[in-house]
């Protein structure tokens, strides 16, 4: 192991894998510069720097959580679902119907809690210390409501269109995205409200060295507890159940799965509750991040899923895990050298990067389902 | 052609299969030879009873019929191969057993029970194994995963029967924890045979096992086979290897563009002239 072996080495790894290489500098550059912002007096503060790190994980855990049902409806169904965006909003709408149910009955009209109608929210007061069982509540009506959507629309209309190519697929689910946020707004009409209590939120203060803190609020610790939790279930489940096996056999090979005598109807079905069920604890969770909403927030919201996912590899769980955080941290971080009305396009920016040196993602072919 | 009463006058049958042969030159002659004669020139090596038994199968893909008229036979711990030129529809015969092609006709029988038009699986409930020529590994599950997923009909995972692979595989018990699209040609071919045994099939259909290996590991591969009908397990196979395959196996089918061609015993097929010249390579 010589001097020349390793410059023997390092010439392949340029040659070879140059993405590593630009990658390595770039993020060299960054970290440079951030250092060196720090020690610059009145420059970047660390309580910043942990603001947007935090900031960065709560957004990216939310899109990563709501990205995993996207990614596995693909990786098994194989087609891009565009109406997973549609079923994050479906499922939060249902959840917070019930969450002010809960909070609110016996205090407010029901028909307007039912509605998630005007009231004001300081009243209500909505939070996860002072109403954690109806925020409970909520998640779990969120997540069930998505599930018996997302199974009741396979039923009526992608198992009938089991055998058709994945584009027909694609503009049946946009179909099916359209009518889902249209009904929401024709029921819920198209309000941005408001849902949570802002001021009885408990806020928790890290401190980060140098005397300062930074501020942490008690709904983006559940959403990244909860979440987190989800995360490592789903991995559990796909790694040790013998159902999660079989949904990575069939995402591998759906052919020699039913040779095999896996039964693909019943895995499609399990794929499709946990997925939906996924997407509508992340739609609640975003909203109780968020402490507000209105019908399209799960549409708009799908860009930056479908982005997180590419760019971890579609069909990955894990890539879509991945994905998510990277995205959430590129948009938060990049507040570092530019202002806040781009940090969007620095989030698009990474994925597009990572795209062309790596055009299948980061995870695919590594870890499937 | 029927089978029924094919039955009947073997005798004759083989001194008509020998006469035919002789005059029979091109391909398509050889098929027509084998509605009249050919055919028949096996009937005293059928096994007494069929643990397979298919009779007058038609069946294809869609509308597209590959198989015509098709009989075969397997009995119980028999060791059958079925050969042929490219396209005759060998790996087409295997299919429809698995009930994974189009079914137009005729009767799939085992052990007594009809299975035709049955999906594959109900089939694998009745005692059958199959493996796939291609992509016949789950790519990214490990190797122990592979073989629970080949028991997966079952409630609980089968340890016993996880150790009877791993002894009969060895290398499969050291790469158990090796995701399989990263081993060799060869482990991927005992992984695919290693996961259709799980369930401990009485019959097991091996669609071109020696595809793609390596000179050496095709000897191991029906070393492997032998041992596998040794234990008890009526196999059937599709081969490019003819004259490997025949000489191990106990009887030979040679089809012709979906039809019966000839059946005999392995050897008599290697002894017989005709077939040496159309199908063997002299």
């Amino acid at each position: 192991m010589g001097i020349s072996e390793t410059y023997t080495r390092g010439r392949e790894l340029a040659v070879e894998r140059p993405f590593v290489l630009v990658v390595a500098a770039v993020l060299a550059l960054l970290g440079f510069d951030v250092v060196r912002q720090l020690a610059t007096p009145g420059g970047l503060s660390t309580a910043r720097l942990a603001t947007y790190l935090w900031d960065g994980l709560v957004v990216g855990l939310s899109i990563g959580l709501a990205g995993v049902g996207l990614s596995m409806t693909y990786s098994i169904l194989n087609f891009a679902n565009f109406g997973h965006g549609d079923y994050v909003t479906s499922g939060a709408f249902a959840g917070w119907a019930v969450t002010w149910l809960f909070a609110g009955a016996g205090q407010f009209d029901l028909s307007t809690l039912l509605f998630i109608g005007s009231l004001s929210t300081t009243d209500l007061g909505v939070s996860i210390l002072s109403t954690p069982l109806a925020i409970v509540v909520g998640l779990v009506v969120a997540a069930a409501a998505a599930i018996v959507l997302s199974l009741a629309i396979d039923r009526v209309v992608y198992r009938p269109m089991r055998d058709q190519e994945g584009i027909a697929l694609l503009i049946a689910s946009i179909g099916v995205a359209l009518a889902l946020r249209y009904t929401i707004y024709i029921v819920f009409g198209q309000r941005t409200r408001g849902l949570t209590d802002a001021q009885s939120v408990p806020e928790l203060a890290l401190p980060v060295g140098g005397g300062q803190t930074l501020a942490i609020g008690g709904h983006e610790v559940t959403l990244v507890v909860v979440a987190a939790t989800l995360m490592l279930g789903v991995h559990l489940l796909l790694q040790t159940t013998k159902l999660g096996k079989a949904m990575r056999a069939m995402a591998d090979n759906e052919d020699l799965a039913r040779v095999t005598g896996i039964p693909t109807e019943r895995v499609v079905r399990f794929t499709w509750i946990i997925g939906g069920g996924l997407a509508g604890a992340g739609g609640f969770l975003i909203a109780l991040e968020r402490g507000a909403m209105n019908f399209q927030f799960g549409w708009v919201l799908l860009l930056l899923i479908f982005a997180a996912v590419i760019l971890g590899g579609i069909g990955s769980i894990y890539g879509a895990m991945f994905g998510g955080v990277t995205m959430g941290l590129a948009q938060n971080l990049s507040l570092v050298w530019i202002p806040s009305e781009f940090s969007t396009v620095a989030a698009f920016g990474v994925m597009i990067f990572v795209l062309l040196f790596k055009p299948e993602g980061l995870f695919s072919g590594v870890t499937t389902a | 052609m029927s089978g029924e009463a094919d039955h009947r006058e073997p005798a004759e049958r083989s001194a008509e299969a020998a006469g035919d042969g002789a005059d029979a030159a091109a391909g398509d002659a050889v098929a027509d030879d084998a509605a009249t004669g050919a055919v028949r020139a096996a009937d005293a090596a059928l096994p007494e009873e069929s643990l397979l038994r298919v009779r007058d199968l038609d069946a294809g893909y869609g509308d597209l019929q590959i198989l015509t008229s098709v009989d075969m036979d397997v009995g119980d711990g028999e060791y059958v191969t079925i050969v042929g030129p490219n396209g005759a529809g060998k790996s087409t015969v295997m299919k429809s057993v698995f009930g994974l092609t189009t079914y137009m006709g005729g009767t799939v029988e085992f052990d007594g029970e009809t299975i035709h038009g049955r999906s594959p699986d109900e089939i694998i409930h009745e005692g059958i194994g199959y493996v796939p020529q291609n992509e016949n590994v789950f790519e990214s599950l490990t190797v122990r995963e592979n073989l629970e997923m080949g028991a997966y009909i079952l409630d609980e995972v089968p340890e016993d029967q996880i150790e009877w692979v791993y002894e009969r595989f060895p290398i499969l018990r050291e790469r158990s924890d090796q995701r399989a699209g990263t081993m060799s040609g060869g482990q991927r071919q005992m992984l695919a045979m290693g996961r259709a045994l799980m369930l401990d099939p009485d019959l097991l259909l091996l669609d071109e096992p020696s595809a793609g290996l390596a000179p050496d590991l095709v000897q191991e591969m029906f070393d492997r086979i032998d041992r596998i009908n040794d234990d008890g397990t009526a196999v059937l196979m599709v081969e490019q290897n003819a004259k490997q395959a025949l000489r191990r196996c106990d009887r030979g089918y040679v089809l012709v563009n979906g039809e019966n061609a000839y059946v005999d015993t392995g050897d008599a097929l290697l002894a017989d002239e005709q077939v040496r010249k159309d199908f063997l390579g002299g």
